[in-house]
């Protein structure tokens, strides 16, 4: 099986008085079809994480080969046009626009990434099925519930069909409920073969996924893997 | 890896989106713009408009009339006459001597001893050409002017202008009443109404008498001053070739006096009316942009995570501030169309009520929506860089 991610060595620290390793000597590596959770406290790095390896922020030090191409080397402009083409974002306050309708939300996942419109429209309506949301196309996000618009944000971060599915807290701002039906949606695209990585704090979100790390002090710790469903 | 270009009109599409987000914002933001581009379209317009009536009114008057004055006796030939109204432009040319200033001679009417009204009076005395009435545009308001006949015959007949007529109490000439010029009597066939020339006001108080006579019996000399009127648009021209015309062996003892150039009148008179204004109408456009560039900058700070949310889309920083570039443009340009419509709306308001014809340029129509959208553009320019500087991982923890 391909890798997707591969991290070597990696290490991101901030300045300060002393300066802060958030990051220290990381090493990860997530192959197509994975669903990996990484769960740890506030302050463990899980955000510092996630940025790197959604290409928002370079390490200090160590390696990050995406799809088997090296990434920290690359400039600001290509690391861009990777993140737009290669990575899907979910966030935990899902990032609509409150006055775009659902499907232009969708749209707008394949804005940069050099689609056409009605490349964009198709795949907007294809991504909207995926995730069972066809039915409020011209919907204002306003007017859907919070499950609801994570899944509308999940279809605009597979609209590029990415190599990878970077969940920030993807369950953060969603009642229990919710939160089923979302994690629901998540097994369903490992099903269909999306590689999954869910950073989070709560042990069961990331106990849905195949494979748990845990982050302490900036270092993964591997949990015994979670059990199959 | 697909390519990263953004078409413009989704570029625009994501732009008109922006703005149309927050519509009373949006609303507030133009106004500026509208203020500044309606001030200086209105001050424009109207000063145009001012201008071109100022201009007008001054063309039917006096814009025809042109004057040769020669200042060395004799270099006029009464032939020479010919040659200047042959030019074309020219309707109507007449040559005059004049009696001396302050050597007028006595002219009475009839021996009536009438204590009322002083014997004598000094009165200017013209000889002239049958053109005269049409060259000095004073018709004939009682009886007839000389003719060809009397110039040949050295007629004894004079024309009264309308002020000396009433001075010397004549008012009919059915009765052949007589004036004495210089003690010789002349007889009087007509009186002409107030000339139409203001620079002529001489007319009005002379005796006109044909040259040929004038010649004759009061010794006047040759011709001193040539009267011209032209064809609308002529009068600059005449004035050229007037000296050439009428003498051509020395142009340059005649002295010509022809109306300003309509052209630059009108140009000074609206640069007049137009000044202060003017600076009205930029201060009022330097305020809408800066209106629009902080609206613009709140704008961005308020839409921080969205533009994280763009830029971990895949846009680069040239797209983000490409999209605050263009929204901020596209308000300048929004200000720009209205400003000018309300600006050209005004001038014609303004025409209306004074009975003026409206005159827009139609530059200034064209040029005012794309100097807002200028305006947009240029004060979009901090705020744009501010955007496209943000770092996505922190814009994407900022306000929604």
């Amino acid at each position: 099986m391909t890798e997707v991610i591969r991290l070597t060595g990696v290490g991101r620290s901030f300045p300060g008085d002393p300066p802060v390793h958030v990051l220290a000597g990381v090493e990860l590596t997530v192959r197509r079809g994975d669903y990996v959770g990484i769960v740890g406290p506030s302050g463990s790095g899980k955000s510092t994480l996630l940025n790197v390896l959604g290409l928002l922020d370079r390490p200090d030090t160590g390696s990050y080969l995406l799809e088997g191409a090296e990434t920290t080397a690359l400039g600001d402009r290509q690391r861009t046009a990777l993140r737009g083409a290669r990575i899907g974002f979910v966030f935990q306050s899902f990032h609509l626009m409150d006055y775009r309708t659902v499907e232009e939300n969708v749209m707008l996942g394949g804005l940069y990434t050099g689609l056409t419109r009605t490349q964009r429209r198709d795949r907007a309506a294809e991504a909207l099925d995926r995730v069972a949301m066809s039915h409020r196309r011209t919907f204002l996000p306003t007017r859907l519930s919070g499950g609801e618009r994570q899944r509308v944000a999940i279809a605009r971060a597979l609209i590029g069909a990415p190599a990878l599915l970077l969940c920030d807290e993807p369950t953060g701002n969603l009642d229990s409920v919710t939160t089923g039906a979302v994690l629901d949606l998540f097994d369903e695209l490992r099903a269909n073969g999306t590689t999954l990585l869910v950073i989070t704090h709560d042990d069961t979100v990331a106990g849905r996924a195949d494979r748990r790390i845990r982050l302490r002090d900036g270092r993964p710790v591997p949990v015994a893997a979670g059990a199959p469903r | 890896m697909s390519r990263t270009g953004v078409r413009l009109r989704d570029l625009l599409g994501e732009a008109l989106g922006g703005i149309g987000s927050r519509p009373a914002r949006t609303a507030l933001t133009v106004l500026g713009t509208v203020l500044g581009i309606g001030t200086l379209v209105t001050t424009l317009g109207v000063s145009a408009t001012a201008g071109n009536q100022i201009a007008g009114r001054f063309d039917a008057a006096t814009a025809t009339e042109v004057t040769v004055t020669v200042a060395v006796p004799g270099a006029v030939g009464r032939a020479a006459l010919g040659n200047l109204r042959r030019l074309n432009g020219v309707t109507a040319a007449s040559g005059y001597s004049r009696s001396r200033k302050g050597d007028e001679l006595p002219v009475r009417s009839t021996l009536l001893r009438d204590p009322s009204r002083a014997a004598l009076r000094k009165v200017p005395v013209i000889g002239t050409d049958t053109a005269f009435p049409a060259a000095a545009r004073a018709a004939v308001a009682t009886g007839r002017f000389f003719d060809q006949g009397h110039l040949d015959r050295r007629d004894r007949v004079a024309v009264l202008g309308t002020e000396a007529a009433r001075q010397l109490g004549v008012t009919r000439v059915g009765n052949q009443p007589a004036v004495f010029v210089d003690d010789q009597a002349f007889t009087v066939i007509g009186i002409l109404g107030t000339s139409g020339r203001t620079d002529q006001a001489l007319v009005n108080n002379a005796v006109v008498l044909p040259w040929t006579t004038a010649e004759r019996t009061v010794r006047a000399g040759p011709v001193d001053t040539v009267l011209v009127t032209t064809a609308l648009g002529a009068a600059p021209l005449i004035a050229a070739q007037a000296p050439v015309a009428l003498s051509p062996n020395d142009p340059l003892a005649l002295q010509v006096s022809a109306p300003p150039d309509p052209d630059s009148l009108r140009a000074g008179v609206a640069q007049d009316v137009s000044g202060m204004l003017l600076v009205l109408g930029l201060v009022s456009l330097v305020v809408g942009a800066l209106g629009i560039a902080n609206v613009t900058l709140v704008t961005v700070l308020e839409r921080t995570a969205e533009i994280g949310l763009r830029r971990a889309l895949g846009a680069r920083r040239r797209h983000i501030a490409a999209q605050f570039l263009a929204e901020s443009m596209i308000v300048g340009l929004l200000g720009g169309i209205v400003g000018a419509s309300t600006g050209i709306l005004a001038v014609v308001v303004i025409s209306v009520v004074r009975d003026w014809t409206p005159v827009i340029d139609g530059t200034l129509a064209a040029g005012a929506p794309l100097t807002g959208a200028l305006v947009g553009l240029v004060a979009g320019l901090y705020p744009a860089s501010r955007a496209a500087a943000l770092q996505p991982a922190e814009a994407l923890r900022g306000p929604a």
